[in-house]
């Protein structure tokens, strides 16, 4: 391959057959899709759109980027990309930490799994190659303890081990993959995929061997330009100044509840009052704080680890009580106890399950429970954190009721008689943001290829005043303009998560950066269109692969909640969502005929020839 | 008038809420003035060179951001209110 950057190796491993097999990456592949997300997707759709996501057929691939693992800053990003069983869409699912870096230092831009092994398997990844070994030992076991294994057989040094708990084992729908004991490729349910050919883990062992730009005169503007958007003060990446750095993601659980823009009580409510504070960033850090863990490459340190101080699960300590999870464990259950968040946080991250998910089929029960809808199924009330740290591990063993949640939240409003109460889209729940307060997300959730989503496009950085330099801000509870808005941003989230870097880069970096990067890494000529149109294509191609999966008109929603409940609450009150308005302009903006991509545009973008 | 202060403004204001002592019926412009006067560290936290709040700075009243009120800044404060005042924040 004439492109520099990449390690140019990608490690196809037949779990059926025992073999692995080494090849490069189509030339052409990497100039259109560039890596991580968007060459996943391509690997992906080559495996075909009809493929059963349980079947051994599904194709599971663990992805860099041409950045991934190099001096770039926030480079420690690894895609995880397959068809999800959750929503039957291709899904892409991203986490940090350092098993990313590790795999490109191993040599990898890439290692896909297909087929299904006879028993417990892992790959152990190190040095330029991948086997395949007996997993036996570890299989039944939690994360933390599969983690834990590994560490004391391989050393802990320079390791990174990615594992699937017992919910991935027990092929719970959104059971994901989680790095490094906290870092969560938590949605889609890739972790059920690993599961269904018995997959339990990829290890890898590789010392640090940062890959050089393949022009290094181009690079270092580059990358300094980049790292001093990143390290100014105006930017909320600012290194213990910025909000992001100093309180992590959950800085935003007072400022969504205070705008009428955090779905509280399976949304029933846009707020969660004062209950916000109690589970907030600022209430963590001046109570169960106790350290700033970081990824590879990253000076932000937006990673908050906690130590639980006191009651039943004293002495707990965790890094991963980010806003998406507290939110759904916590106001979205009607839970204030940050304790209790803390907990369930990690005990779905020890089973394997994705936590903004798993607070789904629980707020729904709860919400059942309070309108007489369980039918003999006993209950549960809002809040109730013992019994919701039960249903977790119901969920992930499939017992009684566990067994119809785990089938996720669809499945059990459907359960219940009541399917109005599944705040999805494409089977997958909405993350911590109410469209009814932050249109930009309604209109996010309702076209995100996969399933509701507030990472395909992140509106809040303009609806909040946090672009790059304070370079935009629009009106929350606005709806025009918002269709427009979002097609840009899926289109440089896309890019970025192809190179792939963290979405968090966006907050001080714009194109202009991404495209001066890839270029000196690669070593080609890139300008910021180009990272536009790139971004428009991968975008493009998974919506191609999810309309010849059976998603056409019709397929772009919101629960009925959203447009047709007001909000009651301060910020947004009377306030629905424009979902239909705002519907039309994104799909003109995106050439595409209700929701599904003509052939046309498809040749534009240089998809089909 | 009480204020709540949020994430990074939090630790120069001391605490979550604080009483300012100003008249009633005062516009949203008037007791950020009111504010950085008592906090002058706050000044360049909220303002910009030229005085105005920062795009990514929110001075909230009742959950909505003065800058989208019918009056923006020279909205005036009823008794009653719930003021909250943000420094740019997000995560996700």
């Amino acid at each position: 391959m004439a492109l520099g950057g990449y390690a140019n190796r990608i490690a196809h491993v037949d779990l059926t057959n025992g073999t692995v097999e080494y090849r490069g990456i189509p030339e052409d592949w990497a100039r259109k899709y560039i890596g991580a997300r968007g060459l996943g997707v391509r690997y992906v759709f080559e495996n075909g759109p009809q493929v059963d996501p349980l079947s051994p057929d599904n194709l599971l691939c663990f992805m860099n980027g041409p950045l991934t693992g190099t001096e770039a800053n926030m480079s420690g990003r690894m895609a995880i990309v397959t068809k999800s069983p959750l929503t039957g869409t291709v899904t892409d699912s991203h986490h940090g930490g350092w098993s990313a870096a590790r795999l490109r230092w191993a040599g990898f831009d890439g290692v896909l799994v297909k087929g299904k092994a006879k028993g417990p398997v892992y790959l152990y990844v190190q040095d330029g190659t991948v086997e395949i070994r007996d997993a036996s030992e570890v299989w039944g076991k939690g994360v933390h303890d599969t983690v834990r294994f590994f560490r004391e057989r391989y050393g802990e040094k320079d390791l990174s081990v990615i594992a699937i708990g017992q919910a991935g084992e027990n092929l719970v729908r959104f059971a994901c993959w989680i790095n490094e004991d906290d870092r969560a490729s938590g949605r889609g349910g890739t972790g059920c995929v690993g599961g269904s050919k018995l997959l339990k883990a990829i290890v890898i062992k590789a010392p640090k061997k940062m890959p050089k730009a393949a022009d290094l005169e181009a690079w270092k503007p580059a990358h300094k330009n980049a790292l001093a958007a990143i390290m100014h003060e105006q930017n909320i990446t600012s290194p213990r100044k910025g909000g992001l750095s100093v309180y992590g993601t959950n800085v935003l659980m007072n400022i969504t509840s205070t705008m009428g823009a955090l779905p509280s009580k399976n949304s029933m409510l846009t707020s969660f009052g004062p209950g916000a504070e109690k589970i907030s960033g600022e209430y963590v850090k001046e109570h169960i704080l106790v350290d700033d863990p970081t990824c590879h490459a990253c000076p932000v340190a937006c990673k908050k680890e906690v130590e639980i101080k006191e009651g039943p699960w004293k002495g707990l300590r965790m890094e991963s009580l980010e806003y998406e999870p507290a939110w759904s464990l916590g106001a979205n259950c009607g839970n204030d106890d940050v304790n209790a968040v803390a907990k369930l946080i990690d005990l779905c991250n020890d089973y394997g399950v994705d936590a903004i998910e798993t607070g789904h089929p629980i707020s729904i029960y709860m919400e059942a429970t309070e309108r007489g809808y369980t039918n003999g199924d006993g209950g549960i009330a809002w809040g109730d954190t013992m019994a919701m740290v039960e249903l977790v591990r119901k969920i992930a063993f499939r017992e009684g009721i566990g067994n119809v949640m785990a089938e996720g939240a669809d499945a059990t409003a459907k359960h219940f008689g009541h399917p109005e109460l599944a705040m999805t889209v494409k089977g997958q729940g909405i993350p911590a943001y109410d469209p009814r307060g932050l249109k930009g997300m309604g209109i996010g959730y309702a076209t995100s290829n996969r399933g509701a989503c507030h990472l395909r496009a992140y509106t809040p950085a303009a609806e909040l005043g946090v672009m790059p330099f304070g370079s935009l801000k629009v009106d929350p509870l606005a709806w025009k303009g918002k269709g427009e808005l979002v097609k840009i941003f899926q289109d440089v989230h896309a890019f970025s998560d192809s190179l792939d870097l963290c979405k968090f880069s966006a907050f001080a970096e714009g194109v202009q950066e991404y495209a001066a990067q890839y270029a000196a890494m690669v070593g080609v000529e890139f300008t910021a269109d180009d990272v536009l149109k790139a971004g428009e294509r991968i975008y493009n191609l998974e919506r191609y692969y999810n309309n010849l999966a059976g998603f056409r008109e019709g397929s772009d929603y919101l629960p009925a909640r959203f447009i047709q409940e007001p909000s009651t609450m301060p910020g947004s009150q009377g306030h629905v969502c424009e979902l239909d308005e705002m519907l039309a302009e994104y799909y003109a903006a995106r050439g595409w005929e209700n929701g599904v991509v003509p052939e046309s545009k498809l040749r534009e973008l240089g998809i089909i020839d | 008038m009480q204020v709540n202060f949020y994430a990074t403004l939090r630790p120069i204001v001391g605490s979550r809420t604080v009483q300012f002592d100003v008249d009633e019926n005062i516009t949203v412009q008037q007791l950020v003035d009111a504010v950085v006067t008592r906090f002058p560290r706050l000044r360049q936290e909220l303002l910009n060179d030229n005085g105005d709040l920062y795009p990514h700075v929110h001075v909230f009243v009742n959950g909505r951001d003065a800058p989208y009120l019918p009056d923006g800044v020279e909205t005036l404060i009823q008794p009653g209110d719930t003021i909250d005042i943000f420094p740019a924040v997000a995560g996700g």
